[in-house]
């Protein structure tokens, strides 16, 4: 990429770059992505050298369901076909304990997957020691991640990170579900997660308040080895940190991705072309979402059903972040939503 | 046999737990309220754990080795709880089944015969080693099995979502078995194939009160066919869980959706944790059945 940094470094420190814009994208089209769609963008980013692509439902393997949304497509052919396509990318998948089961990591695994990620709310690590456990003994490469981490303190944060790797992650994390760190944040999380582990770790940006490039920056320099990004920002509410800004901005840094620029914005184009009605951007929904500290996730079945209801959107994320739903209580919008309008249970809405 | 004679003579049948966490703490407080239930020993493997010392305190009879603990006991129990984990009770089973022990599973093991105490409270007797499925399946059954009677479901999720203080070390490594268990549970008690079912742990402080929410398609389902059958099976439940509040029932765009959330009724239980709360109450309230079943065979008066 040195032909376009436009920046004469000493090659400096290697950051993988983790690319989940064919997982976490699909909560920006209610988890409808198409073959076709799996397979363009996938052979885009594998022709870009993005080291690790990772596929599936919004919420992980087996979440296809009414409460997030069902997939279009079964785990077994988003899996087929991206496998296909990733000749050099790695392949990743992501399960949630509580959606997803070892049965569904199994399955998944006899698609030849390299990396699964499991994920758990930010206190809830313990929840993975089963699944982690499981990849160990076959000896895959396993990451954790924490969600809604804006939830726990740092120190709370670095002390789950250390029981997940003593459950056997090889990697771990922590997302920014709702979008609602300053880069600060994310310094003091990242340096006592750093602190706590000797394995790799992992930032997952949302960009509800323009801040997920700035945050991911921030994230490498406190000593983060694996940045999250999506094409066009491909996810859920304000979408994630946008993977064709970050890469650049790293190489401009001084960090070395390994990725090949126009290729990469090729890869970028194709998703804006292929997966997308429109780019991820901040509305005043995201920005409500991510001061609420509510789940990106929640934008679209919270328009919809403030819309059913006859309620302020706005005024249902409020009330959702003071609640502190996380990501996978989508269920609970309802209440919310009919506590505002004021209707009695079991009304006809 | 003397002894048994006596308790017998008593009404009350002899009891132990198994297990001493969070679940395993709140049964000893439910089983010394019953009239029916004698609670002769907590049984955990470490004496130094907070729920030995609790019930030590309580001035119950303790032991620290565990199964091993029950099967040396100088007289049988009538009824074992297991409050262990799911993958010990196979295991547990079949060490008491020389003894003709009811054994009351509180672990998602799936191993004993399912029992809902609303839906299929007929078949306790018939049965040693009786599954009490999980807290979801406790609070979802009894309204879905209502609503399959009477209406044709293509499919059904269960999301249950609990506070992570109510969540002790055994449900979280088994929490694979409690998702298969509670769907196992749906399918088998609704006779619809196709069922999912989720569980979230929240990390929210002020910790978020248990909530089961359940989404139905069938197409003959409207708000007020839902409305009475809810209303009629959640009052069933409340007569021995007085927490069983429905929260949300109705229809949109061919998806039914009915929320249930449970508060403690109280004991060794924080208000919020009414997934501990409705599956104990159900395993006290199978046992007290039990003991009404045995009594009534043995011609014996109510204590």
């Amino acid at each position: 990429m040195s032909e376009t940094t436009g920046r004469d470094v000493v090659p400096g420190k290697p950051i993988q770059i983790h690319d989940p814009s064919l997982r976490d994208g699909h909560h920006a089209v209610r988890h409808n992505l198409g073959p076709d769609q799996l397979r363009a963008y996938a052979r885009a980013a594998n022709a870009a050298r993005v080291p690790v692509v990772e596929v599936g439902h919004g919420n992980g393997l087996g979440a296809s369901s009414l409460q997030v949304g069902q997939a279009r497509l079964s785990d077994d052919e988003m899996l087929s076909i991206t496998r296909e396509a990733l000749t050099n990318s790695k392949l990743a998948v992501f399960l949630l304990p509580g959606w997803g089961t070892v049965q569904d990591i199994k399955n998944a695994l006899a698609h030849e997957v390299d990396l699964v990620r499991i994920g758990t709310h930010c206190t809830e690590g313990s929840l993975a020691e089963r699944h982690l456990g499981f990849l160990r003994e076959q000896n895959v490469e396993a990451h954790a991640v924490l969600l809604m981490s804006h939830m726990a303190s740092p120190d709370r944060l670095a002390k789950e990170c250390a029981l997940l790797v003593g459950f056997g992650a090889t990697g771990v994390g922590i997302m920014d579900s709702a979008g609602h760190y300053l880069p600060a944040d994310v310094t003091e999380r990242i340096q006592a997660m750093r602190a706590a582990v000797d394995v790799p770790v992992m930032f997952h940006g949302h960009n509800n308040l323009g801040m997920a490039v700035a945050n991911s920056i921030a994230a490498a320099e406190a000593g983060a080895d694996i940045l999250d990004a999506c094409a066009r920002g491909f996810g859920a509410g304000a979408g994630n940190t946008q993977l064709e800004v970050l890469v650049p901005v790293l190489e401009r840094v001084g960090y070395q991705t390994g990725i090949d620029l126009y290729r990469l914005l090729d890869a970028a184009d194709i998703a804006e072309r292929e997966l997308m009605p429109a780019p991820p951007t901040i509305d005043s929904i995201s920005i409500v979402s991510g001061l609420a500290g509510v789940f990106s996730g929640f934008k679209n079945p919270v328009l919809d059903i403030s819309a059913r209801e006859g309620v302020d959107p706005r005024d249902v994320f409020f009330e959702l972040g003071r609640r502190q739903v996380v990501a996978g209580q989508e269920d609970l919008i309802v209440d919310v939503a009919l506590a505002l309008s004021g209707a009695r249970i079991g009304d006809k809405s | 046999m003397n002894n048994n004679d006596s308790r017998k003579a008593a009404g009350q049948l002899s009891v132990a737990v198994l297990g001493a966490g969070l679940i395993g703490i709140d049964l000893m407080t439910k089983i010394m309220r019953s009239d029916y239930l004698d609670l002769r020993l907590v049984a955990g493997r470490d004496r130094a754990t907070s729920g030995l010392r609790q019930a030590a305190r309580l001035g119950l009879p303790v032991a620290a080795g565990g199964i091993q603990s029950l099967i040396e006991a100088e007289h049988p129990f009538d009824v074992v709880f297991d409050a262990t984990s799911a993958s010990y009770h196979a295991e547990h089973a079949e060490k008491l089944s020389p003894f003709g022990t009811m054994l009351i599973d509180l672990t998602p093991s799936r191993v004993g015969q399912m029992i809902i105490p609303t839906v299929n409270r007929a078949d306790i007797s018939w049965h040693r080693d009786l599954s009490m499925v999980s807290c979801g399946g406790q609070t979802s059954v009894p309204i879905l099995h209502a609503i399959a009677k009477a209406h044709k479901i293509d499919y059904i999720e269960v999301v249950t979502t609990a506070a992570t203080l109510s969540i002790g070390h055994g449900t979280r490594v088994n929490l694979d078995e409690y998702v298969e268990t509670t769907a196992e549970a749906v399918r088998c008690f609704t006779g619809v194939r196709d069922v999912k079912a989720i569980v979230n742990i929240s990390p929210a402080r002020p910790p978020a009160t248990f909530r089961v929410a359940m989404s139905l398609l069938g197409r003959e389902l409207t708000t007020d066919s839902m409305h009475s059958l809810v209303t009629e099976a959640a009052d069933e439940v409340r007569s021995f869980a007085s927490g069983f509040d429905v929260k949300a029932c109705s229809v949109n765009d061919g998806k039914a959706f009915v929320a249930v959330e449970v508060t403690s009724s109280g004991d060794q239980i924080p208000r919020f944790a009414g997934n501990l709360d409705i599956i104990n109450s159900a395993a006290i309230h199978v046992a007290e059945s039990y003991a009404a079943d045995r009594l009534s065979m043995a011609g014996a008066e109510k204590p």
